[in-house]
């Protein structure tokens, strides 16, 4: 893919189709072509930097549709992040977001504050959390954290059951690290089961996103090049992800970043092609699969996550393979949730108004299950149903070690 | 700028939220698909015909010119505010007011995108024939307002021919409803034709309502390729002249097909010189009956590879290649020109060899394709603005092109309309009675120039 050039836009228009946040706002300053005549009349010194500038800029949820369906080949996704990294250097952040990206920047700080929250969770009264809003979500309606980190109850080597395939890497990403511990057990269990040793690297770190949307580059780099150190393992023919946001940024960004931060071409395009997906990973291994049978099929639906779709495939022609599973989709599968990272709670209104068709499309399926790939899609799909609602969010993967394990046990999975 | 007090009545009707007036916001709908962009003073975004005409009523009393606008996918420059002023901005109104199959209308906001009818009108086994390349995100306001074409409309004609009526805000603020739900009707002058094509010139569109037609049974959709542009294009010419009537019929020379190719890895054959998208539509009968005439035909022009697409997901595939061609060759150089001449079907061919003609002696680089079947071309000339030499022998080019089509008793635009990138050559088309003609309506209907000031009227 071509560097980004907004001298290169044809201002078509074909990413207002595509783009979420316009078709709920359905104003031009919402839409990614708005955004790169924007920039590009910055660039050109005909428009100020400002406050709105950041905010319309901002106003933005980095699926990278519109990059993944441009065809001029315009790259949006990093335009708009060193347009972000502009926008934030010259007004600040948010102090929550400023926090956030300084928990990032170092898996220490990550660890002391999800401990800290942790701790935490447990001693606020439920009447309280009730009232309590993060954004778009109810505070009792968002999931509690591990009670350790997942990464330091696992070993760095899990040996395969029976005979050994071949080894993967396996990169948790922060979300199973300290949220989703069921979704790394599934992960690991599912791959032991297909006779795969899951190799989880001590030092990996936070992939970086969230800091780079942020603006904060300069600590992203340090990031990057631990991760980058340690995720290259010979022997191991693939880095599994189970969040395709972090997905996209080691398939993706970091090859798109080599030369800001020195690192190695070869390494990091040697990277780009290992990393897959872990439901990517199961439909390339179908073969190898060994899933338990059911009294009746378990109902499901699914939400695509925008950096599945657009940088590996939507998992939904593996659900549909899976005799087990009786997938309804919800006709919408393909939309954004409006989670975004941190818009659902930068912009919880617009992010709402996706979420709120979404939910609706979904129960109306009767689905028993509410698959997702993506950790902050999770999130927000969880926290815009309701304590009756009888759908339950989960990972495919979580559903799929479920099957392969074939116990009425449902694992670690429920709230 | 607007005067504080002018913007304070505008906001009394709107809000401040559908009010927008900082330079950040305004240079979003400086521009549209075209090359030229001017920055508005205000943009509005209405909700309700009443809001429309008060608006109206306002920028009246101060001059200020009042320039529609929907999602900004013209390529000529019809909604860029050359003249500043106003932007009103109709994609709030967007619903889809109204399906009646059963008398075969829908009625619809001007927002509604084209797309989102098509949907709409899908489960009743029924649809809107007009399908501009911007279908996905252009609105049926912007579809009248520039008499929409597309692909289909080689069979099915264009948008004007499926517009019943219109709800119309005038220059003064009345509001007037032109046409009725019928399909036959010739009660007076068939007004809301005249605001077909009108591109926001005349007043301004609040409600339409559009003739709708049942979906053909099944289309069949074949690609073939030639060695040749030329016999690309005589095939064309002598499919349509012994009476068949495909869909659809897209040629593409080689350069197009590659740089489609580049984009969106299709598969599309890139060593020929010469391509042909045909679509039929029709009861099976027909479409088999249709395809194998076709066959036959391309085959005494020559035809190297024939062949046609098994499954829906592939012709739809190959559709949205088709439309994307207009944003792939952004990718070839910094500013592209779509140009829209159109001639009679017989003399496609001698257009497409006048074109090559035309880029080699200008030395300018320029892929061709072509609604073929009507006649309707669309050259893509890649330059460079910045490069005052070859920017001057673009617009050369282009000048030679119409007077070109001209002579052989063609037009200037087959669908983009006008707007800012054609109105110096409307005198190649127009003699002075008519366009003089054009002139007198736009002072009856519009005295005070408000409407979209400085376009072709």
């Amino acid at each position: 893919m071509s560097c980004g050039n907004s001298a290169r836009c044809g201002k078509c228009g074909v990413c207002l189709a595509v783009c979420p946040v316009y078709k709920v706002l359905m104003e031009e300053q919402a839409s990614p072509r708005a955004r790169i005549q924007l920039i590009k009349a910055y660039e050109s010194g005909r428009l100020p930097s400002s406050k709105l500038l950041k905010e319309l800029i901002n106003k933005c949820l980095m699926c990278g549709s519109c990059a993944a369906n441009c065809p001029s080949g315009v790259d949006h996704y990093s335009k708009f992040m060193h347009m972000r990294a502009e926008m934030a250097k010259a007004h600040g952040d948010r102090i929550e977001i400023r926090s956030l990206v300084y928990l990032l920047a170092r898996e220490q700080r990550i660890k002391f504050a999800a401990n800290l929250a942790q701790k935490g969770q447990g001693m606020i009264p439920e009447s309280l959390l009730k009232k309590c809003s993060f954004g778009s979500i109810s505070a009792d309606r968002l999931p509690n954290l591990n009670i350790k980190p997942f990464r330091s109850s696992m070993g760095e080597t899990i040996e395969p059951k029976g005979e050994c395939r071949g080894t993967v890497v396996y990169f948790t990403g922060c979300a199973t690290n300290y949220i989703f511990e069921s979704v790394g057990k599934a992960t690991v269990g599912l791959l032991s089961q297909m006779g795969y040793r899951v190799i989880i690297p001590k030092e990996q770190t936070c992939c970086s996103i969230p800091m780079l949307y942020h603006g904060a580059v300069d600590q992203a780099g340090d990031n990057i090049r631990q991760n980058m150190n340690c995720l290259l393992v010979e022997e191991a023919t693939s880095v599994i992800v189970d969040c395709p946001t972090c997905g996209a940024a080691l398939k993706k960004e970091y090859p798109m970043l080599a030369e800001r931060y020195g690192l190695d071409p070869q390494a990091v395009n040697q990277l780009a092609e290992k990393v897959v997906d872990i439901m990517s990973f199961v439909q390339e291994h179908l073969d190898i699969l060994e899933l338990q049978p059911v009294s009746k099929p378990i109902p499901v639906t699914y939400h695509a996550p925008c950096h599945l779709k657009n940088v590996f495939q939507p998992s939904e022609q593996l659900i549909r393979h899976i005799a087990q599973l009786d997938y309804r989709p919800s006709g919408d599968a393909l939309n954004c949730c409006g989670g975004g990272g941190t818009f659902f709670y930068e912009y919880p209104e617009i992010s709402a108004r996706m979420s709120k068709v979404k939910t609706e499309n979904a129960r109306k399926t009767g689905a028993s299950f509410w698959l997702t790939d993506c950790p902050v899609c999770h999130i927000n799909l969880h926290g815009q149903l309701g304590r009756e609602d009888m759908l339950q969010v989960a990972h495919p993967v979580e559903m799929l070690y479920y099957l392969a394990k074939g116990t009425a046990a449902k694992g670690d999975e429920g709230e | 700028m607007l005067n504080p007090a002018v913007s304070k009545e505008l906001v009394d009707i709107v809000g401040r939220d559908r009010f927008l007036d900082q330079l950040e916001e305004l240079t979003c709908y400086s521009y549209d698909s075209f090359l030229e962009e001017a920055i508005p003073d205000a943009v509005l975004f209405p909700v309700s015909t009443d809001e429309v005409s008060h608006i109206v009523q306002i920028a009246s009393r101060h001059g200020i010119p009042v320039t529609a606008r929907g999602a900004g996918t013209s390529v000529c420059g019809a909604p860029v505010p050359v003249q500043h002023g106003i932007v009103l901005c109709f994609t709030h109104m967007n619903r889809i007011l109204e399906v009646n199959t059963r008398d075969r209308y829908a009625i619809v906001q001007p927002g509604v995108i084209n797309g989102d009818l098509q949907k709409a009108l899908a489960p009743y086994g029924f649809f809107f024939p007009p399908d501009p390349g911007s279908m996905n995100m252009s609105t049926m306001g912007g579809n009248v307002a520039q008499n929409a074409g597309g692909p289909r409309c080689l069979k099915y004609g264009v948008t004007v021919d499926y517009v019943l009526g219109l709800e119309v805000v005038l220059a003064s603020g009345k509001v007037v409803r032109l046409g009725s739900r019928n399909i036959k009707d010739v009660t007076g002058y068939r007004l809301s034709a005249l605001f077909c094509g009108s591109e926001g010139t005349l007043g301004l569109i609040t409600e339409i309502i559009v003739k709708v037609v049942p979906a053909p049974v099944t289309t069949k959709t074949l690609m073939v390729t030639f060695k040749d542009l030329d016999d690309t294009a005589e095939s064309v010419a002598d499919i349509i002249g012994s009476g068949i009537l495909p869909a659809a019929m897209e040629l593409m020379d080689k350069m197009t097909v590659n740089a489609i190719e580049d984009a969106v890895h299709l598969g599309l054959p890139r060593e020929a010189d010469g391509s042909l998208l045909i679509e039929v539509d029709g009861s099976e009968e027909t479409c088999e009956r249709e395809i194998r005439q076709i066959i036959e035909k391309v085959k005494q022009h020559g035809a190297v590879t024939i062949e046609e697409a098994a499954t829906e997901e592939e012709k739809e595939r190959i559709w949205a290649a088709r439309r994307s061609s207009y944003g792939v060759f952004a990718k070839l150089a910094p500013d592209i020109v779509s140009e829209d001449v159109t001639v009679p079907v017989s003399k496609v061919p001698a257009m497409i060899r006048k074109i090559q003609e035309i880029c080699a002696h200008y030395n300018l680089t320029a892929g061709i394709l072509a609604h073929a079947g009507d006649g309707n071309m669309h050259p893509l000339i890649a330059g460079n603005r910045q490069d005052k030499d070859e920017w001057t022998r673009v617009w050369q080019a282009v000048h030679d092109m119409f007077a070109a089509a001209a002579e052989m008793g063609g037009t200037l635009s087959g669908e983009h309309g006008i707007g800012l990138a054609k109105s110096e050559f409307l005198p190649l088309v127009m003699d002075e009675d008519s366009r003089e003609f054009m002139q007198v309506i736009k002072k009856a209907v519009d005295p005070g120039n408000m409407f979209n000031p400085g376009k072709f009227v």
